[in-house]
């Protein structure tokens, strides 16, 4: 069974959003309510004159010690067998205990006026039927095609990378066995999935 | 780092939290002085009506709070979960309670009609079931009380929630504006049980206070020292004036002044019985005041 997981060079990403709108485009996020599952945060560190421009690509870590999933009281949080978290949307009563627990800002409402709004431009191809808590699901729709994520193929500057953390060919294992890359907040002992090299 | 503003669960929720923690104490402390103390009957059931009352309030804002109300029951999936134990705690609640009160409402004669409507042995049954309703009812609000709390403190990126002091503030204060919702309800009373109850009741919530004071010094002391989210919130609280004037000042300390003005040199009075209204109701804002804010101050604290 595969663990998957990514990794996030930061030394080389330019901040142009592609992932953001591959990821839009992918898996219809209501980017009309300004609302994405992948983010580029774009921050300054450092003081004057010692200063620098930082971009940090943010999603779903798919924590292994997973609050979501404990916050979650109908089970519409799971984890599949490969370590990915998903939500099941018929499920989901929309009590946002899993935006409240998540730490990493990952999970926004899927509300009714989105819903309506996505079957206005997407017709009968729209994927998200009812109001629900939505998140990144490191598209499984596509892993299971033997397809990366969309936000890590449409990536001009190989920023991201994808990979089974338990095959030891894999790059993504590679890297993060490495210690060149670290995981975000691992105070909270969430043992995230998403590994990030710094800048 | 970033500090970021949590904005999933606002007002509504804070309605919640309230009238839940006021819905559980009111029955608790109600059913525990009716079975140490003996009361009012007639009294009693509007003290557990209206605490049934706020209970169904507080579930209608939640749900409504929802994006999928309808489908609520699936809450009953995931033990794990904070929200799992409090529909348990809630639909036990409203077991006890409805047990608990049909007996105390033969003593309303317009409503003697539809009690008598239900069969005498399920009313003997109620009867013989009522310490037992009672004690269950007190624990399950208890539950709900400290439910409250825990709820919101499952949230490991919000330091300033994620604390064991956070349950317990609410439990307390909780009690207190139960005890204060009591204490109104006596002084609207003009019989002589009413007013023996509301000098309990006066005392019971001056303790209250005093412990929640003690609590919340312990509470932001602990914030305050942290260099993480729970600083920046403790901090946002100083400056927020109705946190400081409308919870603190008008919701804790004149209370707790005229209270103690009641138990120690009135010898409570009857002349100061709008008076202790008046200390009650700016208990029940105060309630809320602070749910309201510890919501607004929950800050996410981000690695970015």
């Amino acid at each position: 069974m595969a663990r998957y997981g990514m990794v996030i060079d930061m030394r080389t990403c330019v901040g142009c959003q592609a992932c953001m709108v591959a990821c839009t485009t992918e898996n219809q996020t209501p980017f009309w309510s300004d609302k994405f599952r992948t983010h580029v945060e774009d921050k300054e560190q450092g003081n004057y004159p010692d200063v620098h421009r930082v971009m940090l690509p943010r999603l779903c870590m798919h924590c292994e010690n997973t609050p979501c999933l404990s916050a979650c009281p109908t089970g519409a949080t799971y984890k599949t067998k490969d370590g990915i978290v998903l939500v099941n949307y018929d499920r989901c009563i929309g009590c946002y205990a899993c935006c409240i627990a998540c730490p990493y800002d990952a999970r926004y409402p899927y509300e009714s006026d989105d819903v309506n709004r996505e079957r206005e431009l997407y017709g009968s191809n729209a994927t998200h039927e009812v109001p629900h808590v939505d998140k990144c699901t490191f598209c499984q729709h596509r892993i299971s095609l033997h397809t990366e994520p969309a936000c890590v193929s449409t990536c001009p500057t190989h920023t991201r990378i994808f990979g089974d953390l338990d095959d030891p060919a894999s790059e993504v294992h590679k890297i993060a066995t490495s210690g060149k890359a670290a995981a975000l907040n691992q105070g909270l002992g969430t043992s995230p999935k998403v590994f990030y090299i710094p800048s | 780092m970033t500090f970021v503003h949590q904005h999933v669960w606002g007002w509504q929720i804070a309605t919640y939290l309230f009238l839940g923690g006021l819905g559980g104490a009111t029955f608790a402390i109600s059913a525990i002085l009716h079975l140490f103390e003996g009361c009012d009957r007639k009294m009693l059931s509007v003290a557990v009506l209206s605490s049934i009352g706020f209970l169904v309030l507080g579930t209608v804002f939640l749900l409504a709070d929802m994006l999928q109300p309808l489908k609520a029951a699936y809450a009953l999936t995931n033990p794990n979960s904070w929200i799992f134990w409090g529909v348990i705690f809630i639909n036990f609640y409203f077991l006890a309670a409805i047990v608990y009160v049909i007996p105390l409402l033969e003593e309303w004669p317009k409503l003697l009609p539809i009690i008598q409507k239900i069969p005498a042995p399920l009313l003997s049954l109620l009867e013989r079931f009522n310490r037992l309703a009672a004690l269950g009812g007190s624990a399950a609000g208890f539950l709900i009380a400290i439910y409250t709390g825990l709820l919101i403190s499952a949230a490991p990126a919000i330091s300033f929630w994620n604390t064991p002091a956070l349950p317990l503030l609410f439990v307390i204060s909780g009690f207190s504006t139960g005890a204060a919702y009591l204490l109104l309800l006596s002084t609207f009373s003009k019989k002589e049980t009413a007013w023996k109850i509301s000098e309990k009741l006066e005392q019971l919530d001056a303790v209250l206070i005093v412990s929640e004071l003690i609590i919340l010094g312990a509470y932001f002391n602990f914030a305050l020292f942290l260099p993480t989210g729970a600083r920046e919130s403790a901090q946002y609280l100083f400056n927020s004036p109705v946190f400081i004037i409308g919870f603190f000042i008008a919701g804790l300390l004149i209370p707790l002044a005229i209270e103690t003005y009641g138990i120690f040199f009135s010898g409570h009075s009857k002349k100061s019985n709008s008076l202790l209204a008046f200390a009650s109701a700016l208990v029940l804002i105060g309630g809320y005041l602070l749910r309201f804010f510890v919501l607004s101050a929950g800050l996410y604290q981000y690695p970015w």
